[in-house]
């Protein structure tokens, strides 16, 4: 028997709990359950016959917990406690059809960024396990009980990549569809699915009725087989005990069994009587499920976009074109870019384009680092904008949810180095109507290619939802016939291919005046000719208007109830009026009016050179709110306002600098860093914006960070003052270790030290220059070490 | 779990965790509207279960050996309990992600939320020890000890949640360097007895931040200590 025999049958048992099982024979509180195999193998066999002789086909080997990080305080290795337990597993086996599955739990620590557990390491963790589970001889992987998508993602793949086992993936929900990390049953449907899970449901959380609840939304959007291992009811807080019995676990697993789930168990609570019951309501029952729709849909871990209205692709996280972008990856000031990130979706996008692109960085690392910090701050679907192999399968590895690669093209060998990846990791693809020739007049030759790609990506095994063709728009003043050819071209693809179509909009006006008018009026015939995924600036008002107007005309929001949220009170609200010249910078800082502030530096900056501005009103009022809260008269949360508000006059003036290709007005350059094993970070980035404020350069490392990589930063770049945070006694001694790594390869700087469990004595005694109480402090500091006033 | 809802929070508490006056109006507005949204976003949860303790010569063990809690701090505030309630709360996710997303928009919101969500923390703590007294109205209820104050390490927040069931049941996890995730999150014991107990406060005198405390150069205190 195999797993792929076993599912042609109706319906395929699962087995019941096993901790409930071991605290019945008597496991004390504490155990480890998986050391039993060791001491106790005797029980363990006699729980899996139980369950063999209750009617399960498949057994769960007692490895749930069999990772390195939970075995760290035991005798025993993750090999020998997994080979035992699958050897367990299969001696109650023996002479029966029922498969052994390797079973898999979560590790234990959250993954970043919710935990520091990195995602490489999660997948080292499992792809031990597997190791494992694969010489020992299991029929099949089980990844279950899982809350956080991106860690079920890091198991999938090491299931995937290290063997050829079938993959029984079922994670935790909550009665709101949600698990306690926010991941969607949605998500879980269509990312594990896409990246090649054969079987996906729900298990442990509640009990069977509430988990028949949430079953129709998994059914909907997952295209292979579900599973459904509920616990024994809901807990009671008094007994710790479970609140249904076998008979009437088994009536709902019935209920869940008729509407189309194929693999029926037990988790927390449930014995083999459970298993028996189940087994006997579903005799007679035959397996039917309505097919699940076919549709394009992209997700991250919480939001899943489809294509049935417009949708838009924000373009703005690139660096074509924009030197403060550039000037941002150059000095890997991530926060800026997680801005433009956040921005646009509260402007309306509703995926994110990410290109990261330039010349003079590490490409791959770049995109890495990138994608890890959007996903941890934004809900919408990232689209891997790359035209370089590595980078995109770097970024693929990293990007929970299921994402778009952007882009393929029609030449064999990109088609055939970028379509594999696509296809292995589960994400849709845009492909570009170009060859080597370049891009084609006549839309009838960018039809041909697009009909190449399209055939290409479905012998690598892409299914058609998940491909998108891009047109290409041409700027108009350069070829003006092109830009009708590309609204035809997107009018015969969508009507002759069946794909989803993408178009980037913008470029049609490059060089013309009145770009605004142009671009909407492109997007407009675009979306009537069948444009799905327009890639464009969401904060143009204009072009959001246009999409917004489409909707409701077309009859995609219905009711025009989007159209009225967006507009019902424009009309209403009186238009603001400038107060530049009634307000000064410095009263604009010193009352923390941030948006006040980045107008008025506008202002002054026609008719003042930045420098002036930042010496005469930026930092007067800056050093004033220090003075202040220094005395006590003003606090924290009034000093960082005030700190806002002159970034925000900072940032016009870093744009207009950046777009004048003048000098930069960095007074030098400053690491900051959370150490090692620390994860508090809200007082290092304290310290930093009041350090930019000054016009200090900051690299923020982040939190959590390796001795080496600030070493490594400091040599690099050649950083004079390195400033380490610290928040707990115990992590002090990665402040410590850290100072002596930096001694010890002669880095040539000062360091900083600060956090609440620091004192001046600890600072000397660790061998930093500085210690400072506070974030005005460290700014005197910095002052001092970089000789400024 | 115990069913803990938040709804509101008090906004002194919150400044007061700021080390801001309560008499600033502006401040008190942004401390109201950042509280409202903590309530919304916040979804508490909480575990605890009740077990037998026996003091020993420089321990206390839970259950039958189920958990050594190291040290004489915890033992003092334990002394002539004969059971203890270990219990976990946390906030979710859900607020860490806030607070991450505020940093880059508005920090002094952020700063603020922070705040509020450390309040909104010691609500739930303050709401589990009311469930316990309901549970047992018989019992005198010691002070909320956790690891990490005194003598009581950080080091057992692994093996405490694990006892707890806790990563399974609620999603709280400790990191390598044991600090609890989510970030907003506290593990306690409270000692049952049937005899009321002398109350012992955790006070300045043993506190580690004694010389650098904010409130106490106020000639203020941070709420845990009664007296100095």
């Amino acid at each position: 028997m195999d797993f792929h025999k076993l599912i042609e049958r109706d319906f395929v048992l699962l087995d019941g709990a096993m901790g409930t099982m071991l605290q019945q024979k008597g496991m004390a509180p504490g155990t480890i359950p998986e050391t039993l195999n060791i001491t106790h193998p005797d029980w363990i066999r006699d729980i899996h016959r139980q369950y063999i002789d209750a009617g399960a086909d498949i057994i769960y080997s007692n490895t749930f917990g069999a990772n390195r990080k939970k075995l760290a305080d035991t005798p025993y290795t993750v090999s020998e406690l997994i080979e035992s337990a699958v050897a367990l597993g299969k001696s109650a086996a023996k002479g029966t059809d029922t498969l052994v599955a390797l079973d898999i739990g979560p590790v234990g620590q959250l993954l970043e960024p919710n935990g520091s557990l990195r995602f490489e390491e999660a997948y080292n963790i499992f792809a031990e396990m597997i190791d494992a589970g694969v010489r020992a001889g299991a029929d099949l992987i089980v990844l279950e009980t899982m809350t956080d998508l991106y860690e079920m993602r890091a198991a999938l793949l090491a299931a995937k990549e290290r063997s050829t086992l079938p993959v029984v993936c079922t994670m935790t929900f909550e009665e709101n569809g949600r698990t306690f990390i926010g991941t969607s049953i949605e998500s879980m449907a269509i990312s594990l699915s896409a990246l090649g899970a054969d079987a996906v449901g729900i298990n442990c959380s509640l009990g069977p009725a509430e988990i028949a609840e949430l079953i129709p939304k998994l059914l909907e959007y997952l295209p292979v087989l579900a599973v459904a291992k509920p616990n024994a009811g809901l807990p009671i807080p008094e007994s710790g005990d479970y609140s249904i019995g076998p008979e009437e676990f088994a009536i709902q697993m019935q209920r869940i069994a008729a509407s189309g789930v194929k693999l029926l168990g037990g988790c927390c609570g449930t014995t083999p009587d459970y298993i028996r019951a189940i087994r006997n309501a579903v005799n007679g029952i035959t397996f039917t499920r309505t097919a699940p729709l076919k549709d394009f849909r992209v997700c991250s871990a919480t939001k899943v976009v489809d294509a049935n209205r417009v949708r838009v692709i924000g373009e703005r996280i690139n660096p074509t074109g924009k030197k403060r972008f550039k000037e941002a990856l150059l000095h890997h000031d991530i926060d800026y870019i997680l801005k433009q990130g956040l921005e646009q979706c509260r402007a309306g996008a509703d995926i994110l384009d990410v290109n990261v692109g330039h010349p003079e960085i590490d490409e791959p690392a770049m995109m890495v680092t990138v994608i890890k910090a959007l996903q941890s701050v934004v809900e919408a679907p990232l689209q891997i904008d790359s035209s370089d192999k590595k980078t995109i399968e770097a970024a693929l590895r990293v990007c929970n949810g299921k994402p778009i690669v952007n882009s393929a093209n029609g030449e064999d060998e990109v088609l055939d180095s970028v379509l594999p990846l696509v296809k292995k990791y589960g994400a849709a693809v845009v492909g570009l109507t170009l060859d080597r020739s370049g891009i084609k007049k006549s839309a009838e030759e960018r039809f041909l290619i697009a009909e190449k790609i399209v055939k290409r990506a479905l012998s690598y095994g892409i299914p058609k939802e998940d491909i998108c063709i891009d047109c290409l728009t041409l700027t108009a003043s350069a070829e003006q016939e092109a830009a009708m050819e590309t609204i035809r071209a997107v009018s015969m693809v969508k009507k002759r291919l069946g794909v989803k179509t993408v178009l980037g909009v913008s470029n049609i006006s490059f060089g013309l005046p009145n770009r605004a008018l142009l671009n909407r009026t492109f997007l407009t015939l675009a979306i009537g000719a069948g444009l799905d995924l327009p890639i464009m600036n969401p904060n143009n008002d204009d072009m959001m208007g246009a999409i917004r107007a489409y909707a409701l005309l077309s009859c995609q929001d219905l009711h025009a109830d989007a159209y009225v949220q967006a507009y019902s009170n424009a009309e209403a609200a009186p238009i603001p009026v400038a107060q530049s010249n009634k307000m000064t910078l410095f009263e604009a800082v010193k009352n923390g009016l941030k948006d006040e502030a980045a107008k008025i530096a506008a202002f002054l900056l026609e008719s003042c050179e930045p420098m002036e501005v930042i010496n005469t009103m930026l930092i007067p009022p800056l050093d004033e709110a220090g003075v202040l809260f220094e005395k006590g008269k003003l606090f924290l949360p009034q000093l960082i306002q005030c700190a806002t508000a002159a970034q925000a006059a900072f940032d016009v003036i870093k744009t207009k600098i950046a777009a004048s290709g003048g000098a930069s007005v960095s007074r030098g350059k400053i690491i900051l860093a959370t150490v090692k094993g620390d994860i508090h970070d809200i007082g290092k980035n304290i310290v930093k914006v009041l350090l930019e404020n000054y016009g200090f350069t900051v690299i923020d490392l982040g939190k959590d960070v390796d001795p080496e990589h600030i070493v490594d930063t400091a040599l690099r770049l050649s950083v004079p003052l390195v400033g380490l945070s610290a928040l707990m006694t115990t992590t002090l001694k990665s402040m410590a270790d850290t100072i002596a790594l930096l001694h010890e390869r002669n880095v040539p700087c000062k360091v900083l030290c600060g956090g609440a469990v620091l004192t001046p004595e600890y600072a000397r005694q660790i061998g930093a220059d500085f210690y400072a109480k506070d974030a005005k402090e460290s700014v005197d500091i910095a002052k001092q070490v970089f000789g400024v006033s | 779990m115990d069913e803990i809802l938040l709804s509101h929070l008090p906004v002194s508490e919150i400044l007061r965790y700021l080390n801001c006056s309560s008499d600033d109006q502006k401040m008190r507005i942004l401390a109201k509207s950042c509280a409202e949204e903590l309530c919304k976003t916040a979804r508490p949860r909480t575990l605890r279960h009740t077990f037998p303790i026996a003091l020993e010569d420089n321990s206390v063990i839970i259950g039958k050996n189920a958990l050594l809690l190291p040290g004489q701090d915890l033992m003092h505030v334990l002394k002539g309990c004969t059971k203890a309630v270990l219990f976990c709360a946390t906030l979710g996710t859900s607020v860490d992600l806030l607070i991450r997303r505020e940093q880059l928009c508005d920090m002094t919101r952020s700063v603020v939320l922070d705040s509020c969500a450390s309040t909104a923390i010691e609500i739930v703590c303050d709401q589990v020890e009311k469930a316990v007294q309901e549970e047992y109205p018989e019992s005198y209820l010691s002070a909320r000890y956790s690891p990490g104050y005194g003598d009581l390490p950080v080091s057992v927040q692994k093996d405490f949640l694990a006892l707890l069931d806790a990563p399974r049941k609620i999603g709280l996890c400790a990191t390598d360097t044991n600090i609890l995730t989510p970030r907003k999150s506290v593990t306690a014991v409270i000692g049952l007895s049937d005899q009321p107990l002398k109350k012992i406060k955790k006070n300045c005198a043993t506190c580690l931040i004694r010389e650098r405390c904010a409130f106490r150069k106020k000639e203020e205190h941070c709420g845990l200590s009664q007296t100095d």
